[in-house]
């Protein structure tokens, strides 16, 4: 069995699962308050911004500091759950397979639904600023060669957050732990982005990234130029250790 | 007596053990704030405990709100998992006293996590500004006030969870309303007053605008109200579920 049909029986447990719903919801959420108070996108309190940019880093300033790592939590808690009612997991290590190549199918999966999302919420930025250019008359649409590169640097730097999230699911039995820890653990991410070591904090990189954006459209909000140099082979070793981790943790309490 | 029986339920699942570690979390905010920039607070004009509760509050409330969504889902979920929500129905007792057991259960658990922050807030105005003094029937009034806040949060999240079979439908619930709360705007009064919204509000806030007695009175109604939808819904819910 190779990898790909693996990815593929992962994808059809998740058939009935109607987390499409839950991973569509947030992404229209987050346009609501702007399309009905889009006259302070006008306004934008002394810092230098056109309002088609502000449109879209006030939008998506939610989704990169809170939504994208609680919907990888809650499709952690997914992943895990399906296997877990009716010891799905155990049938799973009886078969002739390495039980890390089960663990890497699942984090695809897992990243294929942030993916996923990244996508809607895409689509829905084109609807909402379609009806708000509509509404006031005044062209809010950005080109789609800024907005895809945007959001597709914020997904990519997500990547380490969910490998650390799926070890966090793998390693911790109870879900109470892993939920909350994954949880607890990104409310401090708006005081940890202003400090040294935020590189070090996987659950701040979305929002450093949106917040590099937000520099270059404002001038003097932040940072115009993203420090490569710590963060880029911190988060690998990161991403690295926390995949290898949960590879080797998959399916421990199971297999006891 | 059923009281009793859901905090045993909860002995291995390591709710209260979670509870308390998001106490933990939310007391570290006020005192990881005064040992690293003191200066900016001290500095600040106007009453310590409420210069405390503007900087620090948002956040521990956050946490709170996160805290009592992990807890419903899981108190639901020891039910849900093993078909143990099925086994108590054909138990001669009814399945409404359930829902009450495992909300008081939750309401004692932020009870206990409440007394733990305002008492770190406390400890924090006490240290770091000389001139305060320690006014228990002051600090007993914002333990009532935010946990009769939180009530209408705590009520919501446990009918969700007793709604929904799969934990992540109800957590994931949970944290889109949490989400959905944080970019709407805060100084509405309407808003404010919404379930997931109204744990933000502090005492001293609402005191200022003068809307402290209405805003209990409302977080009451809105939480006899969801009581009322949750007793309801008990009663029909094998109709279609």
């Amino acid at each position: 069995m190779n990898f790909m049909s693996l990815i593929g029986v992962e994808l059809t447990k998740l058939r009935r699962s109607k987390i499409i719903l839950i991973l569509l919801a947030p992404v229209i959420m987050m346009w609501i308050p702007s399309i009905v108070n889009a006259e302070i996108h006008f306004d934008p309190q002394g810092i230098s911004i056109t309002p088609e940019y502000n449109f879209f880093i006030q939008g998506f300033m939610g989704m990169a500091w809170f939504m994208i790592p609680a919907s990888l939590v809650i499709c952690t808690v997914l992943l895990v759950q399906t296997e877990r009612s009716h010891k799905g997991l155990l049938k799973m290590l009886s078969l002739p397979l390495g039980s890390a190549k089960f663990c890497l199918a699942k984090f695809i999966i897992l990243l294929l639904l942030a993916a996923l999302q990244m996508v809607l919420s895409i689509g829905t930025y084109y609807l909402s600023s379609a009806i708000v250019s509509q509404l006031w008359n005044y062209n809010f649409i950005l080109e789609p060669l800024y907005v895809i590169p945007e959001v597709l640097k914020i997904y990519v730097s997500a990547i380490p957050l969910a490998a650390v999230l799926w070890m966090f699911a793998t390693l911790i039995q109870a879900p109470v732990f892993s939920v909350g820890l994954g949880l607890a653990s990104l409310v401090p991410s708006v005081l940890i982005i202003n400090t040294k070591f935020w590189f070090l904090y996987p659950m701040s990189y979305p929002f450093y990234l949106l917040m590099i954006a937000y520099g270059k459209a404002a001038k003097g909000i932040f940072e115009t130029e993203i420090a490569w140099l710590p963060w880029l082979p911190t988060a690998a070793l990161i991403t690295v250790t926390a995949l290898a981790v949960s590879c080797i943790r998959f399916g421990a309490s199971e297999r006891r | 007596m059923i009281l009793l029986l859901e905090i045993k339920k909860l002995k291995r699942t390591g709710c209260l053990p979670a509870f308390l570690g998001g106490a933990v979390l939310a007391a570290a905010f006020p005192l990881l704030n005064m040992l690293v920039r003191s200066e900016t607070f001290t500095a600040l004009p106007g009453e310590p405990f409420r210069i405390l509760t503007d900087a620090n509050w948002q956040m521990m409330a956050m946490l709170n709100i996160l805290t009592i969504i992990c807890g419903a889902c899981m108190i639901y979920h020891t039910e849900y998992a093993n078909n143990g929500a099925q086994k108590m129905a054909v138990l001669p007792v009814r399945t409404y006293q359930i829902f009450w057991g495992k909300f008081a259960v939750t309401v004692l658990a932020l009870a206990g996590m409440l007394l733990f922050e305002i008492a770190a807030l406390e400890l924090c105005a006490m240290h770091w500004f000389p001139d305060y003094h320690l006014q228990l029937t002051a600090l007993a009034k914002n333990l009532c006030f935010s946990l009769i806040a939180a009530l209408p949060t705590i009520i919501l999240m446990m009918l969700i969870a007793s709604v929904c079979q799969n934990m992540w439908i109800s957590l994931g619930i949970g944290v889109i309303l949490v989400f959905t709360v944080s970019v709407f705007p805060k100084e509405n009064l309407f808003l404010s007053l919404c379930p997931f919204n109204s744990p933000y509000q502090t005492l001293a806030l609402a005191a200022q605008n003068g809307s402290e007695w209405i805003f209990t009175l409302i977080c009451a109604a809105e939480t006899i109200i969801f009581g009322i939808a949750a007793f309801i819904f008990d009663n029909v819910r094998r109709y279609f579920l």
